[in-house]
């Protein structure tokens, strides 16, 4: 993409970003949600995040024939277990990326 | 509210975001350095850190870049990514009942996921400090993030491939996540997410939003057959 494009991009996914949090805080006041809204922007949250983690968890391309890479997904589901129990974004990342680190040591 | 009181706060807050330090920073590091090495300038670099302000939006958006996807799929992909911010805001307004335009526009521009979860748990407490608060925590996050941002962006590129600091994204999602995953339509929402972007190969690279959606909807229909789980909101 040109250099002229990317700072477009920037710039309009900034403005939008922007907009959509002032929304109610500066723009629409203390208005309600509509109830439809109000569940969408409930459940995209978990259904994008997912989205962005799954792929990374595979040893090729996303596809109908894609597989699962072993020590990420290993790494992945202790993370996952770190991150139930305690909460903590950096426990989470820390013992991920021991586990990581680890299985790739030891040439899983 | 005397100034005075303001000021202490607006120094709570500052005070509240310590513990969030190391994964913001972290986090900050590694969205700064992705960004680098897709081939963006350090200065696009930096405004996608201060002009978007989102972590896991600028990471889609970066991550789009590098697989060639149009401008607009981006940007949409990219705000769908950040669509929560409207019901924080919508929660954030009745704090900032009376406060004046400036500072509502402020709050709006400093608006995270984090600075909202803790003002939020505080306004719960019953406290009436939270505006300052609120602008304190999100203020200092904000610092935080972009010194992340910069380390990262002339940094970052230092740190070997083999060192797979790219997956601490994956985990921090991971992170991010899981305390959402509440009942069992949040949970149905995610994994349908997870293999609709697996599994669905869309031209444009419409994927991931194609994959927000769908887990949306999957989600919202669970809600509606299983009316008796909590809904967590």
């Amino acid at each position: 993409m040109a250099e002229i494009a990317v700072w477009g991009v920037i710039a309009a996914l900034g403005l939008a970003t922007f907009a959509t949090r002032l929304s109610f805080l500066a723009l629409l006041g203390e208005g309600e949600l509509p109830a439809w809204l109000r569940h969408l922007l409930h459940y995209v949250p978990p259904a994008i995040l997912a989205a962005i983690i799954a792929p990374q968890l595979l040893a090729g391309a996303p596809g109908l024939a894609a597989t699962l890479d072993g020590p990420r997904t290993a790494a992945a589901l202790a993370g996952f277990a770190v991150a139930w129990l305690t909460r903590s974004t950096f426990a989470t990342i820390a013992v991920g990326m021991a586990v990581l680190w680890g299985l790739t040591l030891v040439q899983w | 509210m005397p100034s005075t009181d303001r000021q202490h706060a607006f120094l709570a807050g500052v005070r509240a975001c310590i513990p969030l330090a190391p994964g913001v920073l972290l986090f900050g590091m590694v969205c700064g350095a992705a960004a680098a090495a897709a081939g963006l300038t350090p200065g696009q670099s930096f405004a996608l850190s201060w002009l978007v302000f989102a972590g896991s939006s600028q990471i889609v958006a970066t991550q789009l870049f590098v697989a060639d996807a149009p401008g607009w799929v981006i940007v949409l992909t990219g705000w769908i990514v950040n669509l929560r911010f409207m019901m924080y805001s919508a929660t954030l307004a009745q704090q900032f009942r009376g406060e004046s335009r400036r500072s509502r526009w402020l709050a709006g521009y400093l608006l995270t996921d984090q600075a909202f979860a803790v003002t939020l748990a505080r306004a719960l407490d019953g406290r009436r400090d939270i505006p300052w608060f609120y602008l304190g925590i999100a203020a200092a996050l904000w610092l935080y993030w972009q010194v992340a941002s910069l380390a990262g962006i002339f940094l970052g590129t230092r740190v070997p491939a083999s060192w797979s600091m790219d997956f601490v994204v994956a985990l921090t999602f991971i992170g991010v996540l899981a305390p959402l995953l509440r009942n069992r339509a949040m949970a149905a929402a995610a994994v349908a997410g997870g293999l609709t972007s697996v599994f669905l190969v869309l031209p444009l690279k419409l994927n991931l939003m194609a994959a927000a959606l769908i887990g949306a909807a999957v989600g919202i229909t669970l809600e509606k057959l299983w009316p008796k789980s909590p809904s967590g909101a």
